[in-house]
């Protein structure tokens, strides 16, 4: 264990990481959203969802600091008397889960499509790479709600609510995928020429334990890199879609849905309900997507 | 008399080079092929080491390829220690057969897997053939081998960039022996190494013949390299064998024209400093081959017949050779 | 005075872990017209030397000590422009691999003319009169019409036989050509090396001919130097060197390259493999593989020593003169 930390931190990647103040910092921010996020229950101080611990009373209270404020919310509460501070650690949770099950979705149906693709070659290889083609033609957001609608329309209403995030993330995910095709096949297109792998087909291996033991460890790393900057994406999809409102219900609000919700007070001049919020997925897109720029052009040889 | 291992028999192998379907329909070409592999025979008894020489194109990595399964021949058949290899049948039931043939690569840098400990590389014909029962019987047939090869069993812990390019051929070749073959194939098993590693890693394929009785395809540029390991050469150009001889009898006589610049190329390490006729020429594409003797555009002695009608390989003392020339008795000895 | 002189030249890396001293201490002379072969194993610091020499190193790789003088001026501290304009009309270069030599965007003649324009004072006829000219003279059958061919329509052995016509161009003194042969076929690469020879001869173009294929030398070179690890370990006539090595590992390195008619007997073979650049042992860099080190060798460098006429060794063991 202690030999492989000592690689780890002796590792050109760990090197140019210190060497980078910018995604330290963004590595700590996304750190702080993650550690949030995950400890949401006991960190937060106020649970906005308890109808029982919530008082309307206290609704549309200014952040602290403000004339009107209220030293219990430190950044005031909405129209139902929620604490803004606890609904963004509760919705950044909820807009992380989205974003990281839809990016595992969509890397993993990509990565399988692209690697099988640039492997076994011919008219399946056509078929999965002009699918991705023509989907990549539409924009994403339109493919999600494609999707988002059509699984609405399948799933039981009674199930509705609670089914919302995983369709959710099943729209995200499949709009998503041809980008990790592409780079998938790309790189099994270079790696299937090499004679290791020549070797594990003169052993006679199966096709599929080829691709998981030789190619697939190949394409992990570039797909990490465009993962983290998929998760920032994925993120900035969830929130677009819960601020069109077919996204996650308002109970159990994401980042998207606090910004909506907000919106409609906006200009009745309750800023705050709107704003934090908006901040905090600025601060986390950005955050994450740093980290994705610096993994890539660490893994970049041409740029070391 | 005992049957060779391996036998091949009018091998061949094609490779569709047509432009795309759309864009052959509009400029209204045909299909067009590449005859790399053209008909090939021959035998390689057991325990004995066969060579192919001939320069790029020539159709030498094509025939390896097909021997050990990489590529599906054209047509021809292959017939290793008495049972017809059918390219046909599935995995399991060819999986007897594979085991028994394996094959060291040219690139010491990309025939292993980065990812993989070295280990890991060298178990890996044992997992796939299912030869070890338990992981301790595992650890101990790795350690054997590399052993066998000259590197340490600590090696296994490590990567196979903490290796030099020769000691990653020995790995190379410790994979290749890991299922206990008869046949290896080598596909210019030392032509990315340099020579002071080359001159190693040729002494221990010897050692490992006579230890194991490992019968040897060996593939290579570099008729030096040839010299010293092969018992008989077949010299290949654009496809096809032109002269198939016992070594000692190709380097002292060589029949052929092509032979015969081949070997005239070779650096003089003598000093004699020879003031070579040129040689004329390149290597034709194989996709549009010349009639009748490919060599011919090439060649000091090429007459009409020789443009016109393909010669077959013929007896030609010891050996068998594939020139109008030399079966017409017109070639200066 | 010698054309090139180089004089303690070292090439050193830095990198984060330390600096990778990559040529050590090298030294060495080449007069006009002459073929100076330099060969060694991949990483013995040969390519590097040569680079240094044309002025082409990459960066983060620098020259870090030592001088290099070209007809009596020094050249290795000349601004990037000065070496430039040295470069290609005083030293030409040949690399291996000549597709990255030849620009693919313009035709063998278009870029044949404007090496030749730039370094020599013609118009636009006389230009292209001598680039047709140069490419008969390299070989290229049908000049008149192969001039306006592109790159990639030339096979490698023609493409390198215009890199040659390249390097030529603007009748240089001195050519550096690394590998020049080694990415080409068997049959190819006989004939490019006797058209480097033979062109060289008839121009009167010395030649710093780096390769690792002691055969290529054996064939071309008046003198040999040997390179391991970074230093150079033997310099002397080439018939000298192959045929009396006085450097053990000249020596194993000579008995290692296989020979057509010695027989299917073992090979000699030098043990181990040479070191990397960050594991260099302190004493000669060979002394781990040597065969007949002792303690000095493991203690002091041996610095390059005569050992014949215009045969020196660096060695504190020389293998024997051989009798008779």
């Amino acid at each position: 264990m202690t030999a492989a930390l000592r690689r780890f931190f002796d590792h050109d990647l760990w090197w140019s990481f210190t060497r980078s103040p910018l995604t330290v910092a963004a590595a700590l921010v996304t750190l702080l959203f993650l550690v949030a996020a995950l400890a949401a229950p006991w960190i937060t101080p106020h649970d906005p969802f308890d109808p029982a611990r919530v008082d309307l009373l206290d609704a549309f209270t200014p952040p602290v600091w403000t004339e009107r404020g209220d030293p219990r919310f430190l950044l005031g509460t909405d129209d139902q008397g929620r604490d803004i501070l606890s609904t963004i650690v509760w919705g950044s949770r909820i807009s992380l889960l989205v974003g990281f099950a839809a990016v595992l979705l969509s890397a993993t149906l990509g990565v399988a499509l692209g690697v099988s693709a640039g492997y076994v070659g011919g008219v399946y290889e056509s078929v999965v790479m002009r699918l991705a083609d023509v989907q990549l033609t539409i924009p994403g957001i339109l493919v999600a709600l494609t999707i988002n609608g059509v699984a609405r329309t399948l799933v039981p209403r009674e199930l509705q609510e609670a089914a919302a995030i995983w369709v959710l993330v099943l729209a995200i995910g499949i709009s998503d995928w041809p980008k990790y095709a592409r780079l998938a096949r790309g790189t099994t297109l270079v790696e299937k020429n090499k004679e290791y792998i020549a070797a594990a087909r003169v052993m006679g291996l199966h096709p599929l334990r080829i691709m998981v033991s030789h190619l697939l460890p190949n394409v992990i790393g570039p797909v990490l890199v465009i993962g983290t900057i998929g998760l920032a994406l994925a993120i900035i999809s969830e929130a677009t879609l819960s601020f069109l409102g077919v996204g996650v219900p308002p109970t159990t609000p994401s980042l998207g849905t606090l910004i909506r919700i907000g919106n409609d007070f906006l200009f009745s001049g309750e800023w705050w309900i709107t704003l934090f919020p908006s901040l905090a997925l600025v601060l986390l897109v950005l955050a994450v997507n740093l980290l994705g720029d610096w993994l890539r052009d660490a893994f970049n040889p041409k740029l070391r | 008399m005992t049957r060779p291992l391996v036998e091949v028999e009018g091998l061949a192998r094609r490779f569709d080079v047509s432009r795309p379907w759309l864009a052959r329909l509009l400029a209204r070409e045909p299909r067009r092929f590449l005859h790399a592999v053209a008909g090939v025979d021959f035998a390689i008894p057991r325990g004995t080491t066969m060579a192919l020489v001939g320069e790029s194109g020539c159709g030498k990595s094509t025939v390896a390829r097909m021997l050990v399964g990489l590529l599906r021949p054209s047509a021809g058949r292959i017939v290793f220690d008495g049972t017809p290899l059918d390219p046909d049948a599935g995995r399991k039931a060819l999986a007897p057969i594979r085991r028994r043939m394996q094959m060291i690569f040219q690139d010491p840098y990309a025939s292993l897997d980065p990812r993989w400990r070295v280990e890991a590389i060298v178990a890996e014909p044992l997992d796939a053939f299912g030869l070890v029962r338990d992981r301790a019987e595992r650890r101990e047939r790795v350690a054997e081998l590399l052993r066998a090869v000259g590197l340490s069993p600590a090696d296994g812990r490590k990567y196979p960039h903490e290796f030099s390019g020769g000691q990653r051929q020995r790995i190379s070749i410790a994979r290749a022996l890991a299922s206990r073959p008869d046949f290896l194939v080598c596909d210019e098993p030392t032509s990315a190494l340099d020579v002071s590693v080359q001159a190693q890693i040729l002494n221990l394929m010897k050692e490992l013949q006579e230890q194991l009785g490992l019968t040897y395809l060996l593939i290579s540029h570099n008729l030096a390299v040839v010299s010293v390991m092969a018992d008989q050469v077949g010299v290949m150009y654009l496809g096809r064998i032109v002269e198939l001889a016992p070594a000692d009898e190709l380097f002292a006589r060589p029949r052929h024209p092509y032979t015969r610049l081949l070997l005239d190329t070779v650096p003089d390490l003598e000093m004699r400093r020879r003031e070579r006729a040129p040689v004329a020429g390149e290597v034709p594409s194989p996709i549009d081959p010349p009639p009748g003797c490919a060599f011919h555009p090439r060649c000091p002695f090429a007459e009409r017949r020789c443009r016109a009608e393909r010669p077959a390989l013929l007896p030609a003392g010891p050996a068998r050779v594939a020139c109008h020339a030399v079966e017409e008795g017109r070639l200066p000895a | 005075m010698a054309l090139l002189e180089v004089e303690d030249l070292v090439v050193e890396f830095p990198t984060r872990r330390g600096r990778l001293v990559a040529v050590d201490r090298v030294s060495f002379s080449i007069e006009a017209g002459e073929v100076l072969g330099m060969v060694g194993e991949s990483g013995a610091g040969k390519s590097l030397t040569g680079m240094a020499i044309i002025g082409l190193l990459e960066p983060p790789g620098r020259i870090a000590g030592g001088a290099i003088r070209f007809e009596g001026r020094r050249i290795d501290d000349l601004p990037p422009e000065a070496m430039r304009r040295i470069r290609g009309r005083k030293i030409g270069a040949i690399f291996q691999d000549p597709l990255t030599s030849l620009n693919p965007l313009y035709t063998i003649g278009r870029q044949l003319e404007e090496t030749i324009r730039t370094h020599l004072d013609l118009d636009a006829r006389a230009a292209r009169a001598r680039a047709i000219a140069l490419l008969r003279e390299v070989g290229i059958p049908a000049p008149e019409r192969r001039i306006d061919a592109w790159p990639h329509e030339l096979s490698g052995g023609m493409r390198q036989r215009v890199v040659i016509a390249l390097a030529l161009a603007a009748e240089p003194a001195l050519v550096v050509a690394d590998e020049p042969t080694t990415a080409l076929d068997v049959s190819i690469q006989a004939q490019i090396v006797q058209l480097l020879k033979r062109l060289c001869r008839e121009h009167g173009t010395a030649v710093l001919l780096v390769t690792h294929d002691m055969g290529v030398i054996a064939e071309t070179a008046d003198r040999v130097a040997v390179m391991y690890a970074g230093r150079l370990v033997e310099l002397g006539p080439v018939e000298a060197v192959i045929r009396r090595p006085r450097h053990p590992y000249t020596r194993g390195l000579m008995g290692a390259i296989p020979r057509i008619g010695a027989g299917k007997g073992r090979l000699v073979q030098i043990e181990g493999a040479m070191p990397r650049l960050d594991a260099i042992p302190p004493g000669c860099a060979f002394h781990p593989r040597c065969p007949r080190a002792v303690e000095r060798c493991r203690l002091e460098r041996p610095e390059l020593a005569p050992v014949g006429p215009a045969h020196a060794a660096a060695c504190w063991r020389l293998e024997p003169e051989p009798t008779g």
